[in-house]
């Protein structure tokens, strides 16, 4: 026979102090672990949602990153004509596409960080969906004009409407503020391909983007081009270009969420364990009645284990509202693949709060059970004595 | 002094409280010099940094390369000890996992530009003279057993080459998981693009008051040039590289306030129910004649005991664990993984914060009730 659970509930109301000050302990725990991988998970997203799914982008074999890879004019007539790459009206869906980085000074610091600024060709817009001008205008072909990320123009300094930037000898005027969506080139800076060239005295791209016609062009293409051996490149989706990064993005940071958790969840057990034992200690006349009533030594056990899975689960809500004012707080750091800035926001999402709520659940489960089983081992007599 | 027995008593008591609380405190301890750790270690670059020296990197970014001729109208600058390219390869051995830096230099500038490199005179010898040869930090040879005669080949995705180096000496001092080479050599094997240019010209100063001087004397001369300059102090250069970490420098010190909020929770819960538990005790000893600055003291002597033994062990384990095992051997980009002095004083301070603000309210409100209430207390 189990104990009605208006028992539980009554015994965590009766130490107020006590009850919320465990509850509060595996808050922080959760709340913690929360936030650490909300910020991974941001870049996560923020990485995974940035390829198209029918875009195939091409780099040179071999090459780790955009920022040291290579793609010739001549292999761009090349790819351009190739079999399944979407058309519009008789113009190929493809951008050739020229990144380079300039440092910029955080706004309110000294010090900053690289900031990637994208060469794009004619197509790229129609590339990228969720792309679009949010103030001032799109640059134009010929100025040296340039668009910037809403974001970047938020973190960095000189990028606003109006501002110049400099690279090699050539100022580029800021004449529009861009929003992506949260896709990784959410945090560049866009101008015209063939300036960029010219500014930067390269010939060649970095990376060639182009539309497919559909899921079986995506796979012959891509092999097609990673197998000529004339070409000496490689395609892949865009997709997994994107998610590939998410490892160096974010690697780091999961595995310091789950050592920083692991150890708090230690301290917090023991906390917990502290509480239960002394709430053990203080009924045990309690629990010596209870056994005289006929309630049975494995229902004061799963008694014991339920009251101190319910302050957790308290805690885990306590730790969820910690964390929740941080979801889409926008922030920034570097993705080492390019060894630039990523502007990304924290994401609290429902898989990772109810991995907090198994996680907060745990921790009052095994902090309960010695005390719990104490409890449960009490022989009547002694209890009634106590 | 002369109660030190009794809170001795008092803190075994209940030895599996104790030992629970000092578990956490422990843990959480050890936590929070992990963490402070990691910061500390992000900016060991610019604290360690030689103030005499100078990094002259392409005024737009790190991407833009400068051209060698530099090399010379820099040596010219007055103030001017030493220059050398210094340019990053970014090669890979073997397989992209095994991250560590290497960079082309002019090898017989680098023992007077890296002042804190040392290495045999036989070493230098043999590196400078050798065009393939190469030196390695003492942790890549902990890392890869690397050894002298050895000859590895790096892969470099920015150059688009592998090229083979013999290794020469092994050096110690400054970032030891960094291997260096003699830019004459990769110079002749790197694309056309790369060809007689260096990533940066690291300088190093005549005294500290030509360091200002010499940095603007370089960005004016080539201020309108195909290839401008920005000359920084090393120590400037090296936080740049830190602030690209951006928001994640200050998140970690919210964690760490929150890791130590959650330690005073604990702390406070503990000491609450020790406190409580004893109130009739209190009762019997304000009948003896106590007062209540002297019982509220015990208390408080008791916390801080508690914390103390906590924070004893916490920070002596992490200085031990930390001493025996490298983690900055492991972690890329981290020279070593060294708690600071400052840390460690500073998880002590938390400590006794803690160990005083947990205790303060119970040993108050129970030192100040009446006798009467005290013994009535059915705890």
């Amino acid at each position: 026979m189990a104990l009605p659970l208006k028992y539980n509930f009554r015994n965590i109301t009766v130490r107020k102090s006590s009850t919320l000050a465990t509850a509060f302990t595996i808050g922080l725990t959760v709340g913690v672990y929360l936030m650490v991988m909300s910020l991974a998970h941001g870049i996560d997203l923020t990485l995974s949602t940035s390829g198209e799914p029918m875009n195939l982008i091409v780099l040179r074999e071999g090459s780790t990153a955009e920022l040291n890879s290579n793609v010739t004019r001549e292999n761009l007539n090349d790819l351009m004509y190739l079999d399944g790459v979407e058309r519009e009206g008789d113009k190929p869906l493809v951008s050739p596409e020229l990144i380079t980085l300039i440092y910029k000074a955080r706004k309110g610091m000294s010090q900053g960080s690289n900031v990637i600024v994208r060469g794009i060709g004619l197509m790229s817009t129609k590339l990228r969906s969720g792309f679009k001008v949010d103030s001032g205008r799109m640059f134009q072909v010929g100025p040296a004009e340039a668009v910037v990320s809403k974001r970047i123009a938020d973190r960095f300094q000189g990028l606003g409407i109006g501002d110049k930037f400099r690279i090699q000898a050539t100022d580029y005027t800021v004449v529009g503020l861009f929003d992506a969506g949260g896709k990784a080139f959410e945090s560049e800076i866009w101008v015209d391909v063939n300036s960029l060239a010219s500014t930067t005295k390269r010939d060649s791209f970095v990376s060639v983007l182009m539309r497919v016609k559909d899921q079986n062009a995506m796979s012959s293409l891509a092999k097609r081009i990673t197998d000529d051996q004339r070409l000496h490149l490689k395609a892949l989706p865009e997709r997994q270009f994107y998610e590939d990064q998410q490892g160096t993005a974010s690697g780091f940071l999961k595995a310091l969420a789950v050592f920083i958790a692991f150890i708090m969840a230690v301290g917090a057990a023991f906390a917990g364990m502290n509480t239960m034992y002394a709430a053990v200690a203080r009924r045990t006349k309690e629990i010596g009645t209870l056994r005289v009533l006929g309630f049975s030594r494995l229902s004061i056990l799963i008694a014991f284990v339920l009251e101190s899975v319910v302050i957790a689960i308290l805690g885990v809500g306590i730790g969820i509202v910690l964390a929740l004012p941080l979801n889409f707080v926008s922030t920034g750091t570097s993705n080492f693949t390019n060894f630039s800035e990523i502007a990304f926001n924290f994401r609290v999402t429902p898989d990772l709060m109810l991995m907090a709520l198994i996680f907060g659940v745990a921790i009052g489960f095994l902090g309960s059970l010695l005390p719990s089983i104490r409890a449960s081992r009490y022989k009547i007599v002694d209890a009634l004595r106590a | 002094m002369k109660f030190s027995n009794f809170i001795l008593k008092n803190i075994l008591r209940n030895k599996r409280r104790t030992l629970l609380t000092v578990s956490s405190l422990v843990v959480s301890l050890f936590l929070i010099i992990t963490l402070a750790t990691i910061i500390t270690e992000f900016s060991r670059g610019s604290e360690q940094s030689n103030p005499l020296r100078l990094i002259t990197r392409h005024a737009v970014s790190l991407v833009f390369v400068l051209p060698v001729a530099h090399e010379q109208k820099i040596a010219a600058v007055p103030g001017v000890k030493g220059v050398m390219k210094f340019s990053w390869f970014g090669g890979i051995y073997k397989d992209e996992k095994n991250f560590f830096a290497n960079f082309a230099v002019d090898a017989d500038k680098l023992r007077e530009v890296f002042t804190e490199l040392k290495m045999p005179d036989t070493q230098w010898k043999d590196f400078i003279s050798d065009r393939e040869g190469a030196i390695v930090g003492q942790k890549l040879v902990k890392l890869y057993g690397f050894s002298i005669g050895q000859r590895i080949t790096l892969r470099s995705p920015i150059y688009d080459r592998s090229i083979e180096f013999m290794i020469r000496g092994i050096c110690t001092g400054g970032d030891e998981k960094t291997l260096y080479f003699h830019h004459d050599y990769i110079n002749e094997l790197v694309p056309a693009w790369a060809k007689d240019k260096a990533g940066t010209y690291s300088i190093i100063a005549n005294s500290a008051e030509d360091v200002p001087r010499i940095a603007q004397a370089i960005d004016s001369m080539f201020l309108n040039t195909d290839a401008p300059t920005k000359t920084e102090t090393e120590r400037e250069f090296a936080m740049s590289f830190q602030s690209m970490m951006g928001g994640v420098e200050k998140f970690m010190y919210g964690i760490m306030g929150a890791i130590g909020f959650s330690l005073l929770l604990i702390m406070g819960n503990t000491m609450a129910m020790t406190v409580r538990e004893r109130t009739k005790e209190v009762g019997t000893l304000k009948a003896l004649g106590f007062q209540r600055g002297t019982i509220a003291g015990l208390f408080v002597g008791e916390a801080l005991a508690v914390t103390t033994v906590g924070a004893v062990i916490g920070i002596g384990g992490a200085v031990l664990l930390f001493r025996s095992i490298d983690l900055g051997l492991y972690i890329p980009n981290f020279q070593s993984f060294t708690p600071t002095p400052q840390t460690l004083v500073g998880a002590f301070v938390v400590s006794i914060v803690v160990g005083l603000i947990s205790v303060v309210y119970s040993a108050f409100r129970v030192s100040g009730m009446t006798i009467a209430d005290a013994l009535r207390s059915n705890e």
